[in-house]
């Protein structure tokens, strides 16, 4: 059994979503204190996630999920994989 | 268990924006006061309650997340809200909370019940505070969430306070019957069967006004917006620090006028003397530069309160991090820094909306290098002094660049060494714009102010006094003999001139400058001017005749002390440091300097070689853009790092970093053959 990183079942790293897209997590990447604070801020299996707006630097991203809005990094938004809604 | 009269204490716990702050306030009036918990230095505040039939003690927690802590602090924080029976808070088992307030953010039911289902195996009477129902855009069923999670739910204004008696009605219940208010949520956490929170919130919420866009997100369009949000938030701080400036210098002014004239009527009470001398210049001057600074901290922090309320501090650094993650801090260091240019003091305080500490002491570490308007009046009278106009504004200019540079390498060196690890990671709320509640801000800026005023007060008087202690003593009598039999004759001959002869204002003159010169002649021989020319060879390198060396000593506690005593040395009588402000940039003032600029100009050193030149200028202007000499700021940072470690590290950096860049540009320039006499 070997896992194919970002096929369409484990879904694809939220970072490399476009402004504007409707999602939905799979799963949260990793067991680390950063996993778990990102659990802990709504990324549950099934949350809808949208993502608002880039920074005008690109970096960090502004989603939206539970009604209220989180900016994030990509280097943690990478850890949050997510499907199409 | 002893029937000991402890106050029934009641914790306020929740995420950060869930409106704690604002809530305390209402439910205990303003009197609340920061406590460190038991056996620790980490701060929590709490206010009493006062009820018909007694007092209820609440504490305001930090706003945490989640019961597992990611600092130190937070460790504190959650060892205490177990009941001191682990941690560091178990030297005083048995002073935790009799009860819990959740505070939770109606606006964002799924992520807030997740801590309140935490909370719950705490096994502690559970009570949830639901505030922000006016802004959230779902409608609750207050009655069937309640009926939900067991426990009491009651929905509080946090801003106009509504809600908020009930709250305390609710709380005073619980804890007088513990067992009564066990909550299903803590017997569904024993069982531990996993609370389906999505299920739950869908079951109590419906969507009130669907998928408009709500007032925030038309504000965020424009405030966030990809081409224009960056131009917005350069706008607003240009604004803030032009109203620092405009806004503090009439009341610097009124303080100093008084100071001044509370100085003058001492003067005029008490003979001359050492007396006089201690409480004029020791005490009334320590107090006065002291209280000088309260303007500008009061009007900065009124402003940081101000964004942070709004909601706009978090946007900014949604806008900035980018930048500030190159050198391994984060978009939440950029409102500290940028109030550092006005003064570090209020900057030093305002990084407590720094979560990461290591980033937090990384930012502290490097907020004294921008040049504060205090350095100010130095480059003002050097520039003015020994460059020409058409080259001052970017002389000006590279000094500010310099203290930015600095910081950015320093910060980027502190990053991958003593403050390695723990990535400044950013996982942000935006909150949603709100009018900012006047007392949570009026309460901030008087709290920032008063911690000000007794803790960097204390420390600042102490080297004041001592300074005078040092420009005062040893004064020998012959220095006072010698200039009184100078005087006599003068002061003889105006006393044959009738009271309007031409030739009295002549006289006058001549005996006021006989006494700034004894005044000269006796700081020449002081214990400071002693120090001054023993470690004269040390900043030799650096182009610093003796005098200017005297100078940087005494600016160690507040550096434009460097200009009146640069006036005395240089005898060209006081000089009132409060003068040079940015005000002073224009001609008439400019012309007003020329006194001590002139003076500067002609001094010569021992060897008749100019003891000025614009090489030697530019060197002491980098010297004072990079050295730490402000007693104010280290007891700032004193306070929030609870250690002296990290004012000594920094005064240490600063100051050896301000005299190798020194001796780097009077040697370089030298050996280019920069810098003769201009």
């Amino acid at each position: 059994m070997f896992e194919i990183p970002h096929d369409a079942a484990a879904g694809t790293p939220l970072d490399r979503e476009r402004a504007g897209a409707s999602l939905r997590v799979v799963s949260v990447q990793g067991d680390d204190a950063i996993a778990r604070r990102l659990v802990d801020l709504g990324f549950r299996p099934n949350t809808e996630v949208r993502v608002e707006r880039l920074a005008p630097l690109g970096d960090p991203i502004q989603f939206r999920l539970h009604g209220y809005r989180l900016a994030l990094r990509r280097s943690e938004a990478r850890r949050v994989l997510v499907t199409a809604r | 268990m002893s029937v000991s009269r402890r106050l029934a204490t009641v914790a306020l716990v929740g995420r950060q924006n869930a409106g704690k702050t604002s809530l305390l306030m209402h439910l205990t009036g303003s009197t609340q006061h920061p406590v460190n918990f038991p056996g620790s230095s980490v701060e929590r505040s709490e206010a009493v309650a006062k009820l018909a039939d007694g007092h209820l003690r609440i504490v305001d927690l930090p706003g945490i997340t989640s019961l597992e802590a990611l600092s130190p602090d937070e460790e504190v924080a959650l060892a205490w809200l177990h009941g001191g029976t682990s941690g560091a808070g178990a030297k005083e088992a048995g002073d935790g909370p009799d009860a819990i307030c959740a505070v939770v953010d109606a606006g964002k039911l799924g992520v807030e019940l997740d801590l309140v289902v935490q909370l719950a195996r705490l096994g502690k009477p559970i009570v949830v505070a639901l505030t922000k129902v006016d802004v959230a855009r779902v409608t609750i069923d207050v009655p069937a969430l309640a009926h939900e999670l067991g426990v009491t739910v009651v929905p509080v204004n946090a801003l106009s306070g509504e809600g908020a008696k009930a709250l305390l009605e609710r709380l005073v219940a619980v804890v007088a019957t513990p067992e009564g208010s066990r909550s299903a949520l803590e017997d569904a956490s024993q069982r531990s069967v996993p609370v389906d929170l999505d299920l739950l919130v869908r079951s109590v919420t419906t969507r009130s006004d669907g998928d408009r866009p709500s007032l925030t997100d038309r504000i965020d369009a424009v405030l966030l917006h990809r081409v224009f949000g960056l131009p917005i938030l350069a706008l607003l701080v240009f604004g803030i620090f032009q109203a620092l400036f405009v806004g503090a210098e009439p009341l610097m002014g009124l303080i100093e006028d008084g100071q001044g004239a509370l100085g003058s009527w001492i003067a005029g009470l008490v003979p001359e003397g050492a007396l006089q001398s201690f409480l004029v210049d020791g005490l009334v001057n320590g107090v006065g530069s002291v209280l000088v600074f309260l303007p500008q901290i009061i009007l900065l922090m009124l402003f940081v309160a101000l964004l942070e309320a709004s909601g706009y501090m978090a946007r900014a650094a949604f806008l900035l991090d980018r930048v500030l993650s190159k050198v391994g801090l984060s978009g939440r260091s950029f409102v500290p820094m940028v109030s550092s240019f006005a003064c570090a003091v209020p900057a030093v305080l305002a990084t407590r909306m720094i979560d990461n500490e290591r980033e937090r002491l990384a930012t502290i570490a490097v907020l004294p290098l921008m040049s504060c308007s205090a350095r100010l009046p130095v480059y003002v009278i050097l520039i003015g002094a020994f460059f020409p106009t058409s080259q001052a504004g970017l002389v000006l200019f590279s000094l500010y660049a310099l203290g930015i540079v600095v910081a950015a390498i320093v910060a980027w060196i502190l990053r991958r060494t003593r403050l390695r690890g723990s990535h400044a990671v950013l996982m942000m709320e935006l909150p949603v714009y709100q009018r900012p509640s006047v007392r949570v801000v009026k309460n901030q800026v008087w709290a920032a102010s008063r911690e000000f005023l007794v803790t960097a007060g204390t420390v600042i008087m102490a080297t004041a006094i001592l300074i005078w202690v040092l420009s005062y003593y040893p004064r020998p009598a012959a220095i006072h003999e010698a200039h009184n039999a100078l005087r006599a004759p003068i002061s003889a001959a105006i006393e044959k001139l009738g009271p309007d002869a031409p030739e009295r204002a002549a006289l006058e003159a001549r005996a006021g400058e006989l006494d700034t010169r004894e005044r000269a002649a006796y700081l020449e021989q002081s214990f400071l001017a002693e120090a001054g020319k023993a470690i004269q060879p040390v900043f030799a390198p650096a182009g610093f005749d003796w005098r200017t060396t005297v100078g940087v000593l005494a600016a160690f506690p507040a550096r434009e002390l460097v200009i009146p005593t640069l006036g005395i040395l240089y005898s060209v009588g006081d000089v009132d440091p409060g003068e040079f402000d940015i005000a002073s940039l224009d001609a008439a003032e400019a012309h007003r300097e020329e006194g001590l600029a002139g003076r500067l100009r002609a001094a010569k050193k021992d060897d008749g070689s100019p003891a000025w030149t614009s090489l030697s200028a530019l060197s002491v202007m980098v010297f004072f853009a990079l050295c730490s000499q402000c007693m104010a700021t280290l007891g700032a940072i004193k306070r929030e790092t609870r250690s002296w470690r990290w004012p000594l590290f920094v005064f240490s950096y600063m100051t050896g970093l301000a005299w190798v860049m020194a001796v780097l540009v009077y040697q370089i320039g030298s050996a280019l053959g920069l810098g003769g006499a201009s």
